[in-house]
C-alpha cells in the first residue's frame, strides 16, 4: 500500500474515534495493522510522519497520553493555517 | 518593572535563615511581568487558601508528545501574565554535571522567552523551567535543541532516565551509573518524545544500594549497583577507626539488617554469605572494608508515588546481571518489562500496580526470569498455595 493511502486509512480510523474514544498510539497500529494488513512499524512510520507535520497531533488528559486530529487552534498556533 | 502587587503573606516566607523562594520569584519579578504576577496569584491563593491553577491541555512542540506540561491560571483577566504558564522540561544530562556556561546559556534562553524561574531538578530528574506561553514553546524549542538541548519525557511515556553522580564523584558505586543513564537515554528517545505507553514508565540508575538518587522510592525500573565477592577487611584500619572513637558493635555490627558481622574487640568478621549488600558498613568504615569480586546490577521494579491507588517500593526482579557498555542485556530486559505492562496494563496503571494484580508469576515467565528467594518482597500473608496445571504435569 502507498505511504498516502495509509496515511488516509490512518486518518479516517482516527476521526472515526474522535468523541468516543481517546486512542492510544497502540490503538492505531493495532486497529490499522489490522485493517489494512500493514506490519505495525509500516503503520507507525506512516503515523509518525503525520504527526510531525501536523495532519495528527498528540494529546493529554486525565493523565494519558493520545492521539488525536489536530484543532484549527493548534494548527494556527503552530503556523500551520493561517 | 516596579512592584505590582503588596505580598504581605509571602512576605513572611522570606523570613528566617534559608534561601527563599518568594525572594527568588521577587527577583525575577523586577524584569518579568509573568513573574510579577506570580507572585500576585501565590498571594492570593495563600489568601483565599486554595490553588489557582489549571493543568493539563494540549500543549507542546510539532511532532513530540511530551516535554511541555501545560499550566494555566484559572484568573487569566485578574493576572493576565500568567494566564498561561506551561512548564517546559530539559533533559538534563546524566549525574547533573553542567559547566557554568551551559547554565548561563539556559537560563539566558529562558530569560528570553519564559518567567526567568526554574526548578534545578524535578522529581523525575529533569531540569524544569517554570513558566512560559504556548506561542514561545517553537521558539523555545528551536533555540535549545540548537545548541544541542533536547525535552524531556511527560505524560504515557518513557520518563528522562535520571542517575547518582556515580563513580565520577564517589568511591562507592558499583557501576558505571552515568554511563548506563546516558545509554538508556539515548536508545529510549524515541519512547520518551513518543508517548506510546499506558501510563509513565521511570527508569533510576544508583551506583550502589544507598541509591543517593531514590531509585527504589521513584522508578518503575530501579537499577542498582551491587556486587557478588566478599567484603574485604583491613584489620588495621579497623583498629584505627576503634582507636579514634567508633563504637564498632554499637555502630556497625548491630546496625547490621542481616546480623552478619562480629567484632570480638580486636577483629572484625563478616558472613558473606548471608550479607545483603545494603553499604551500610562499607559507607561507615569506608577505609575498613571494600567490596570484591564481580561488580553488576540488580533490577528492582515497581515503585511509585502515591498518584492514582498509593505509593509502592520497588523490589527485587533480577538479584544481578553483569552489565557491559553497550548494556544490550539491560537494553533488552527493560524492553521486555514494558512490553508484558504495555501489552497487560489499562490506562494510568503503573508496572508495580500491575504486577499487584496479575502476580509476579506471569510477570516473571514473560520476561524470562527464573524465581527465587531474592525475589521474596515480604513473607505470605496466608498458607494457601495456588497451583496452575502445567505444575501438576511437571
Amino acid at each position: 500500500m502507498e505511504t498516502a493511502e495509509l496515511q488516509d486509512k490512518i486518518f479516517a480510523f482516527v476521526e472515526a474515534a474522535k468523541g468516543k474514544k481517546k486512542l492510544k498510539e497502540k490503538d492505531i497500529l493495532k486497529g490499522v495493522s489490522a485493517d489494512t494488513g500493514e506490519e505495525k512499524d509500516t503503520v507507525k512510520k506512516a503515523m509518525r510522519a503525520m504527526i510531525d507535520v501536523g495532519k495528527l497531533m498528540y494529546s493529554y488528559g486525565g493523565g494519558a497520553s493520545s492521539v488525536e486530529i489536530p484543532s484549527e487552534e493548534y494548527l494556527r498556533e503552530k503556523g500551520l493555517i493561517k | 518593572m516596579g512592584k505590582k502587587y503588596d505580598t504581605p503573606l509571602l512576605d513572611e516566607l522570606e523570613k528566617g535563615p534559608w534561601p527563599s523562594f518568594v525572594t527568588e520569584i521577587k527577583k525575577s519579578a523586577t524584569h518579568s511581568n509573568m513573574a510579577n504576577d506570580e507572585l500576585g496569584l501565590v498571594e492570593k491563593s495563600y489568601r483565599d487558601k486554595r490553588g489557582y491553577w489549571k493543568h493539563g491541555g494540549i500543549v507542546g512542540v510539532l511532532g513530540y508528545g511530551g516535554g511541555v506540561i501545560g499550566r494555566y491560571s484559572a484568573l487569566p483577566d485578574e493576572f493576565p501574565g500568567v494566564a498561561h504558564f506551561h512548564t517546559v522540561r530539559i533533559n538534563q544530562p546524566s549525574g547533573f554535571f553542567y559547566t557554568t556556561k551551559a547554565l548561563r546559556e539556559i537560563c539566558n534562553i529562558w530569560d528570553k522567552y519564559g518567567s526567568g524561574l526554574t526548578n534545578v531538578h524535578g522529581s523525575t530528574g529533569d531540569l524544569v523551567l517554570l513558566g512560559t506561553t504556548t506561542e514561545a514553546l517553537e521558539p523555545i524549542f528551536a533555540e535549545y535543541s540548537s545548541r544541542g538541548w533536547d525535552l524531556g519525557g511527560s505524560g504515557s511515556a518513557m520518563r528522562t532516565p535520571s542517575c547518582c553522580i556515580g563513580a565520577a564523584r564517589c568511591e562507592w558505586s558499583n557501576i558505571d551509573a552515568m554511563g548506563i543513564c546516558n545509554e538508556m537515554t539515548q536508545r529510549f528517545q524515541d519512547e520518551m518524545h513518543r508517548p506510546a505507553y499506558p501510563y509513565k514508565f521511570k527508569i533510576k540508575v544508583a551506583g550502589c544500594a544507598c541509591d543517593c538518587v531514590a531509585a527504589i522510592a521513584r522508578s518503575d525500573c530501579s537499577i542498582i549497583g551491587t556486587w557478588k565477592g566478599d567484603i574485604a577487611i583491613d584489620q588495621a584500619a579497623v583498629k584505627d577507626y576503634a582507636g579514634k572513637g567508633m563504637d564498632i558493635n554499637a555502630e556497625i555490627v548491630e546496625m547490621c539488617p542481616t546480623s552478619c558481622m562480629s567484632y570480638d574487640g580486636k577483629e572484625l568478621s563478616i558472613d558473606n554469605g548471608e550479607c545483603s549488600r545494603c553499604m551500610h558498613c562499607i559507607t561507615k568504615m569506608t577505609k575498613a572494608l571494600k567490596t570484591t569480586g564481580e561488580k553488576g546490577i540488580t533490577i528492582l521494579i515497581g515503585s511509585k508515588a502515591p498518584i492514582v491507588v498509593g505509593s509502592l517500593l520497588s523490589w527485587v526482579v533480577v538479584p544481578f546481571m553483569k552489565i557491559e557498555p553497550p548494556y544490550d542485556d539491560l537494553y533488552e530486559m527493560i524492553s521486555k518489562i514494558i512490553e508484558w505492562w504495555d501489552d497487560n496494563a489499562k490506562p494510568r496503571e503503573r508496572i508495580g500496580e500491575l504486577i499487584e494484580v496479575k502476580g509476579m508469576r506471569p510477570f516473571l515467565e514473560a520476561i524470562g526470569v527464573p524465581p527465587s528467594p531474592a525475589q521474596v518482597f515480604e513473607p505470605r500473608k496466608d498458607p494457601f498455595f495456588f497451583w496452575s496445571d502445567d505444575d501438576f504435569k511437571k
